[in-house]
């Protein structure tokens, strides 16, 4: 049971450690797929990576408070 | 076609990243084999490989039947949240906000555990669990990045050599000498493993929407250094608040 409990903790932790951070990079995918016939393919690249920088900085910043 | 700009950096991330894993399942598997025997280690190991083994001939065919944009798509972002949380806690580390991971003191610890449990007559099955749940926990981590960075069609095989040389290298040290392996950068590697992945997640996901960075698979050359600029940058960050707040 206890295998169970920590198998479970450990795939928590391989994509949820910062829910947060989990959300706005997801969130990010999720309006670059959306977006994709308003702001154009070629800009997507740009528009995603600039997402997971907010996301990483964010999750570092609250991280840093605790 | 694989072209080498895509294989290299995924035979190095498997690589890498199995490294790590390795090296934290190798020192439970030792401190069981230094306390009660090598025979419970051996099969608690065993039992954990053959569990992730079975896994992956499951899921292997499962993930070729699904289409390879919808996959790649699916990997990409997964990827991208994985790699974060691993930028994430080296940035962390680095600063100064989290502890450094101590492959000593995890060994102490694990030892310390079962001598406690040395008098029980279960104390045998409680040393194979130990390294079973340390070989199917570090290996399940293992197994999500060669099958993640591996998804696309012919870099399977690189991602499975990485982490085989991994496996290889982490044991034939340990082996040699018999000790945790404490000497292993692991942080570092955590900033270069989170860069990577960080990196293929992003560039993955974007081609699976139609969208192709400039310079094509070449872009991930751009990609895995300007993360781990940035996460270096924001470990500084961390550092200054953090010694910020001690003053």
């Amino acid at each position: 049971m206890t295998v169970l409990r920590d198998f479970l903790a450990t795939l928590y932790k391989m994509f949820a450690a910062d829910l947060v951070m989990s959300l706005i990079a997801l969130a990010t995918v999720g309006i670059c797929a959306a977006a994709r016939g308003l702001v154009g393919a070629a800009a997507l690249p740009y528009l995603l990576t600039a997402g997971v920088v907010v996301a990483l900085t964010i999750a570092v910043l609250r991280g840093s408070r605790r | 076609m694989v072209t080498f700009a895509t294989a290299a950096p995924i035979a190095l991330a498997a690589f890498l990243a199995s490294a790590v894993e390795v090296v934290e399942a190798f020192t439970i598997v030792l401190a069981v084999s230094i306390v009660r025997g090598v025979r419970p280690a051996l099969i608690g190991t065993s039992a954990a490989l053959a569990l992730l083994v079975v896994a992956v001939a499951l899921f292997g065919p499962l993930l070729a039947m699904v289409p390879i944009h919808g996959l790649q798509f699916v990997v990409g972002a997964l990827l991208l949240v994985f790699g974060l949380g691993w930028l994430r806690k080296a940035v962390l580390r680095a600063g100064g906000a989290l502890a450094l991971h101590d492959e000593t003191a995890a060994f102490e610890e694990e030892t310390s555990s079962l001598r406690g449990a040395a008098r029980s007559s279960a104390a045998d099955w409680l040393a194979g669990v130990a390294a079973f749940k340390a070989v199917l926990l570090e290996g399940t981590e293992v197994v999500f990045i060669v099958l993640a960075v591996g998804a696309r069609p012919g870099l399977l095989l690189p991602a499975a050599a990485g982490a085989a040389a991994a496996c290889a290298l982490v044991l034939a040290a340990g082996v040699a000498l018999r000790a945790p392996l404490a000497r292993v950068p692991e942080n570092t590697l955590k900033f270069v493993v989170g860069s990577l992945l960080t990196g293929f997640g992003v560039f993955w996901c974007c081609e699976s929407l139609g969208a192709a960075f400039p310079g094509g698979d070449w872009a991930i050359l751009v990609l895995v250094p300007f993360f781990l600029f940035l996460a270096f940058a924001l470990s500084r960050l961390v550092r200054s608040r953090v010694s910020a707040v001690a003053a």
